[in-house]
């Protein structure tokens, strides 16, 4: 039966010209979405190299006022701009640290119209100069945005429906299905036989489509063959719960029209209503507290540690004995009381931060642990992880870059305390940053979608509901 | 070979099918006639295996069709009322379809040669079945059922909506498949064709089977003048 059905499915798909509709629609959809995507990731690149540039320039100039310096020349800058003090370098020349975009970046937009893709952090500066908010339109945030993973994840489900919602329905309304009855097969295994051909010529019509696309857009293959190859992993994963979801579908309901429409409700369920549910309990069980109230907690602190300035300096040098031992003028001057400062007003902010924190990662966690609950959801994590845009790898650059923020001051502090002037010769002793992204087994998350299409397969032939016999007449 | 014994068929409190006993021998043309709702496709939907039966068993070649449903398929060839194929296969696919899928193979010549048999006309094989006649796609489920070399055949109401013509054409195929030894149960409410093409006419009302008659026994009048006294009264009994 099986050879049967599969070369007559594919005789009666080419003349119904559903493959020939179905592969321009997935052609434009994939060709736009891989196009959007590829736009973003080039404007984030843009940016960064942009910070990158300015940077250069701005190392150049200052070098070429060291050098000067050191030579004994005139300068035309300001005494409080001389490259000469260590925490000019620190804040003018701060590094661009920043997360490059995966070469796979385009295939989920993720987190990363949420979140900025580097940082400058200053000799100065403290960890929250360093914005990590959210930043975006809420127009974008309401619309989305059209890039690989909406297609797979919202578009694709819709054409699976389109493709799959009345195989058996339309034989029984067409009148086929007595003819086929009468022949010495089981109808549950032909309508799994015709959906298995169905979810074949599907998969097979994403996956040239998609290499269609990449070779168009001159995606690197060598270099990311396996990330191809999952992505078209998640993809089948994807498409079989649907196609799962469906062939229960079928069997349960008798008419073409109500199976559409229980399909519909489930891609309105799993698509749209439980990541959102997931999302508002997350905020229900874990609430975040006050960001105002937070940041006027910060600035009290730090208001009250500028009154007792002195005094935290001497105990700062008390504790640090090698700046005062080192240093020879015994100059003490705002940026020495201010570095001082900053590390007991980061030691007292820490129970504040780690409050908000620690509430942030709880609904992390929470809707991480139920991510398994919509299939959009765990899909869409999968795909973030797999593109590098995922919530976390924005943490894992947060972390990063806030662990290189303490090398670039703990690099200037034995300069500024000890009132040693920064050399040409010390520049290329400046702390340099790169991020590497952490690989982790999240992607094996989709397995568990795996194990949720095989139990609703089992129901269907398990269920007592869904044994009876199927009804022909 | 069909043997009913005491089938019957219930939905709730209405009886469809009351203890129906009958036996159709190989290459005996069996016609159910009788009103609508009388319980002829009710017949025929438990021997496909469609309905299960309240009470009673049936057999197609000795095998019980309600424990071996898949097996007696193997034995039997259905054409309904209305023959659906798929409209936009030609008749040659469609007859490589449906016998694909019930386990027999066979090479383009042979699907051609089963069409000829069937009485349709050549020009007519690669064309799709979605401009087909009634007695053309009819056409096609008997070459469906000798490519399949069915030993039973049921036939609902075949000749439904043939012109003349085609209806005669349909008798005569039928006559082919029984000189062949095929067993054939065929419910119609055509008097004319049953008297033609029947070797035993059975009359059915609610449910149960109100006379029965071997076709030489009695001309057409008589037949005609019994089914509307069955009709009418329901008292006969055969």
């Amino acid at each position: 039966m099986l050879r049967y059905n599969f070369k007559y499915e594919w005789l009666l798909l080419i003349r119904n010209r559903w493959i020939q509709l179905l592969s321009i629609l997935l052609l434009l959809l994939f060709g736009f979405a891989v196009y959007n995507g590829i736009q973003k990731v080039e404007a984030r690149q843009n940016s960064i190299e942009a910070a990158v540039t300015e940077l250069k320039t701005q190392e150049t100039a200052t070098l070429s006022v060291l050098d000067s310096l050191e030579n004994g020349h005139k300068v035309s800058v300001s005494r409080w701009r001389l490259p000469s003090r260590p925490v000019v370098i620190g804040n003018s020349l701060a590094r661009v640290v920043n997360m490059p975009a995966k070469s796979t970046a385009f295939i989920a937009t993720g987190q990363s119209d949420l979140f900025t893709h580097y940082v400058k952090p200053t000799v100065t500066g403290d960890d929250l100069s360093m914005s990590y908010t959210e930043m975006t339109s809420p127009v974008q945030l309401l619309f989305g945005s059209f890039d690989l993973a909406f297609v797979i994840i919202y578009l694709l489900p819709l054409l699976i429906i389109a493709f799959s919602f009345n195989v058996l329905a339309a034989e029984r309304e067409s009148g086929t299905l007595k003819l086929l009855a009468s022949q010495p097969i089981r109808i549950r295994t032909w309508v799994l036989q015709k959906l298995g051909l169905r979810f074949f010529w599907l998969i097979l019509c994403i996956s040239v489509t998609l290499l269609l696309v990449f070779v168009i857009f001159s995606f690197d293959f060598t270099a990311n063959w396996t990330s191809l190859l999952v992505l078209i992993g998640y993809i089948i994963v994807y498409a079989l719960f649907w196609f799962v979801l469906a062939f229960a579908t079928n069997i349960w309901i008798r008419s073409s029209a109500k199976n559409a429409i229980a399909l519909i409700g489930f891609w309105v369920l799993f698509v749209l209503l439980s990541p959102s549910i997931l999302n508002q309990l997350s905020n229900s069980l874990y609430p975040m507290p006050s960001r105002t109230l937070m940041l006027n907690q910060m600035r009290t602190l730090k208001a009250e540690a500028t009154k007792k300035q002195d005094k935290i300096l001497d105990s700062y040098l008390r504790d640090h004995p090698e700046y005062a031992i080192n240093d020879s003028t015994q100059t003490r001057n705002f940026y020495h009381k201010y570095m001082a400062t900053q590390n007991l007003v980061k030691e007292e902010l820490r129970p504040v931060v780690e409050k908000f924190e620690t509430q942030l990662e709880n609904q992390h966690q929470w809707a991480h642990t139920f991510s398994w609950l919509s299939p959009a959801l765990t899909v869409q994590n999968a795909l973030n992880d797999l593109a590098g845009t995922s919530e976390k790898d924005y943490q894992e650059f947060r972390s990063q870059s806030l662990e290189f923020a303490q090398q670039w001051r703990d690099f200037f502090l034995p300069f500024m305390f000890n009132n040693q002037k920064f050399a040409k010769s010390d520049y290329k002793n400046l702390p340099a940053f790169a991020y590497t992204y952490k690989e982790d087994a999240t992607h094996l998350r989709i397995l568990g979608l795996l194990g949720i299409s095989f139990m609703i397969m089992l129901l269907v032939f398990l269920l007592k509901p869904m044994k009876q016999k199927i009804s022909i007449v | 070979m069909i043997r009913i014994n005491n089938l019957t068929k219930t939905y709730g409190d209405f009886t469809a099918l009351d203890s129906l006993c009958l036996t159709v021998k190989e290459g005996e043309i069996y016609c159910l006639l009788g009103a609508n709702g009388a319980g002829k496709t009710t017949t025929i939907n438990l021997l496909l295996g469609f309905i299960k039966p309240t009470l009673g068993s049936a057999y197609i070649n000795d095998i019980n069709v309600v424990e071996k449903p898949k097996l007696t398929k193997n034995h039997l060839a259905y054409i309904p009322e209305n023959l659906m194929l798929y409209p936009s296969l030609s008749a040659i696919e469609n007859l490589d379809y449906f016998s694909g899928i019930a386990n027999k193979k066979f090479k383009k010549s042979e699907l051609e040669a089963f069409l000829v048999e069937a009485g349709l006309q050549t020009s007519a094989f690669h064309k799709s079945v979605a401009k087909y006649s009634k007695g053309m796609r009819q056409k096609v489920g008997i070459a469906i059922a000798l490519a399949k070399d069915a030993k039973v055949l049921l036939l609902d109401e075949p000749t439904s909506g043939l012109d003349p013509k085609a209806s005669n054409e349909f008798g005569q195929l039928l006559q082919k498949l029984r000189q062949k030894g095929v067993a054939t149960l065929m419910a119609t409410h055509d008097l004319f064709r049953a008297k033609e093409v029947a070797t035993t006419i059975g009359i059915m009302k609610d449910g149960q089977l109100k006379q029965q008659w071997s076709v030489d026994t009695l001309s057409l009048k008589e037949l005609e003048d019994s089914y509307l006294e069955t009709m009418s009264y329901n008292s006969l009994q055969s």
